[in-house]
Order: structure tokens, then sequence, then C-alpha cells
């Protein structure tokens, strides 16, 4: 799909090369369905990671991510032009994950779960995976509140602001919850390197 | 673990595959979902036409005049309001037509506009 997009570029049609989202958005609106395809085959992992930190279970992320993009190809005509379109399907993807969770609490009449089984960690034999694994054991073992920001500052390295914009927290809150995350996560590989040597 | 250590070991976390159908589940729930031919109201405008005919059918058709009828209320212009009051459904044949062809005799084309020719 994106190899048939860069063969026959359309008049008006300015970046060289790899198209831009903003591109993209222009040729899906224009009735391009194979750009909306790139589109998804850009952020679909990211989505998709996003949908399953915040979820933590692999057919709910799966539902809530489809959800997400289809209401992004829903909506696609108001994207505002110059807008970046990582932060608006992430929005539109914490957004679904919120209301799922809510959905979710008001049918079993409980909180879900603020700390992972820690059975469920990888296991592996290599040093760098094995790390890897502690890692993201340590991220399930965030309060939601900390995971989301935490995944978010993976998924869009350190833009604060956008980290607030998708979140719908003032830029303090975010920064606050960030360094807190942080720290735990410090604190639990701390703990796990200790049991090891011990 | 110092801060750098762990912002680096964050960004070199691989992320979350996602499901192999997933793709595939995304396109055909978005650009290759196939439009439904109606619309949920032409379905039900549908619905009630078909039924108001099937009724109508069944209520013509069902009233056919049968000979032992026809000796009890008697032939076309006997149907009157007394005889249609005691057979109602085989004189529903001959009202039916008589109201058809009124519908069918309504002037529903405008008349055309007297042409006015500017001075």
């Amino acid at each position: 799909m994106g190899v048939a997009l860069l063969a026959d570029p359309p008049a008006g049609f300015t970046t060289a090369g790899v198209p831009t989202d903003d591109d993209l958005i222009a040729l899906a609106l224009s009735g391009r369905g194979d750009a909306f395809g790139t589109l998804v085959e850009r952020y679909e992992r990211a989505v998709y990671h996003l949908a399953f930190r915040t979820m933590r279970e692999v057919e709910e992320a799966k539902d809530a991510a489809q959800e997400a993009w289809i209401k992004a190809y829903r909506a696609l005509a108001s994207f505002r032009p110059g807008a970046k379109f990582a932060t608006w399907i992430f929005t539109i993807c914490y957004r679904v994950c919120c209301d799922r969770l809510a959905k979710r609490k008001r049918f079993t009449g409980e909180a879900p779960p603020d700390f992972a089984d820690p059975s469920d960690g990888p296991e592996r034999s290599y040093e760098a995976a094995e790390e890897a694994a502690r890692l993201r054991a340590a991220i399930e073992a965030l309060p939601e509140k900390y995971r989301v920001v935490i995944t978010l500052f993976h998924l869009q390295g350190k833009q604060y602001e956008e980290i607030a914009e998708v979140l719908g927290l003032p830029l303090g809150t975010v920064k606050t919850h960030l360094f807190r995350a942080k720290d735990l996560l410090r604190a639990a590989l701390g703990q796990s390197a200790q049991r090891r040597t011990t | 673990m110092t801060d750098d250590e762990l912002d680096r070991a964050l960004f070199a976390l691989p992320l979350e595959e996602p499901p192999a159908d997933m793709h595939a589940r995304i396109m055909s729930a978005t650009i290759y979902r196939v439009a439904p031919t109606f619309q949920p109201w032409e379905l039900v405008l549908l619905a009630v036409a078909v039924a108001l005919v099937a009724g109508l059918t069944a209520y013509l058709f069902g009233t056919t005049p049968k000979p032992a009828a026809a000796s009890t209320i008697g032939p076309w212009p006997v149907c009157t309001p007394s005889a249609s009051s005691t057979a109602p459904r085989t004189c529903g044949w001959p009202w039916a037509s008589r109201r058809v062809w009124w519908i069918s005799s309504l002037p529903f084309m405008a008349p055309p506009r007297p042409t006015v020719y500017n001075r």
C-alpha cells in the first residue's frame, strides 16, 4: 500500500520521499483508502502498545485499539491540519481505554487490579531480554495513573506537553506523575536486582 | 540506577507486538467496510410497505366471492350497505376497485402555468 502511494504521487504532493502524516491524511480524505492504511501501519503498534498497557488484557487491548482506529477514521475530517497525528490517535485510544475501564468497573463492581500478577513476566535466557522483562514487569506493577504516563513517555519521548494533551492533565501533574513513576520503577528494579544477588 | 540509565532502558524497551490479525481487522472495519445497501430507516419503511401490501393482498384474495357466498348476498349490484354489513369481506372487492379507480383518476400533474410575457 505504501509503495503504491509513493509510486503514484498526486498533484500537490510536496514532501519528497516518505509522505508525512498530514499528506496521508489529506490523501485519505480525498478518498485514497491506501493512505489511511499507511497511517495505520505507522502507528498500529504504538496504539496497541498504549491500549495493552492501559487495559492489560490482549483481547481488551485489541478491541480498544480497533475501536480507536474506527473512531479516528470517522473523525478524520475533523483533524486539525498541523496538529500531531500521533498525539491525536493516542488521545482517542486513551479515551476509549478509559471508557472501557469505567464500564468494566461498573459491571464487575470492582476496580481493576492495580498490581500485575508477578508470574506473568516472560522468562528469557539472555541478560538484555531479562532486563527488559524486569522493566516491563515493573511497569505493569505501577498504579494506572503512573503506568500510562510512563507508557506515553516511552511512546512520545520527553514531550511533556503532548503527554499532558493526551491525558487531559496539567503539565505540572504530568511531570509529578512521571517523577513518581520513575521513582517507583527504580525502587522495583533495585529490589529485583537485590533478589537476584541474594 | 540513574535517571539517564532508566530513560535509556525505557526507550530501548520494545513495543508490544500486536496480534497477527490486528491490521486486517482494522482495515476491514474502516476502509474495506462495505456500506450497507439500505439505511435502517429505509428498511423500516420497506418492511411497513411490504406488510401493507401483504395485508391488502391477503384481504382481497382471501375474500374471493364463492358460489355459496354469492347465493346468499347475490351478484355485484346487490352489494348494498345492508348486504355489505352481512358479508363485508365479499363486498370488499368492489369497494377496493372503486377506490383504486378514484385514486388513479386524481390529477397529480400540476396544470401548465399560463405563459406571461414581459412587456
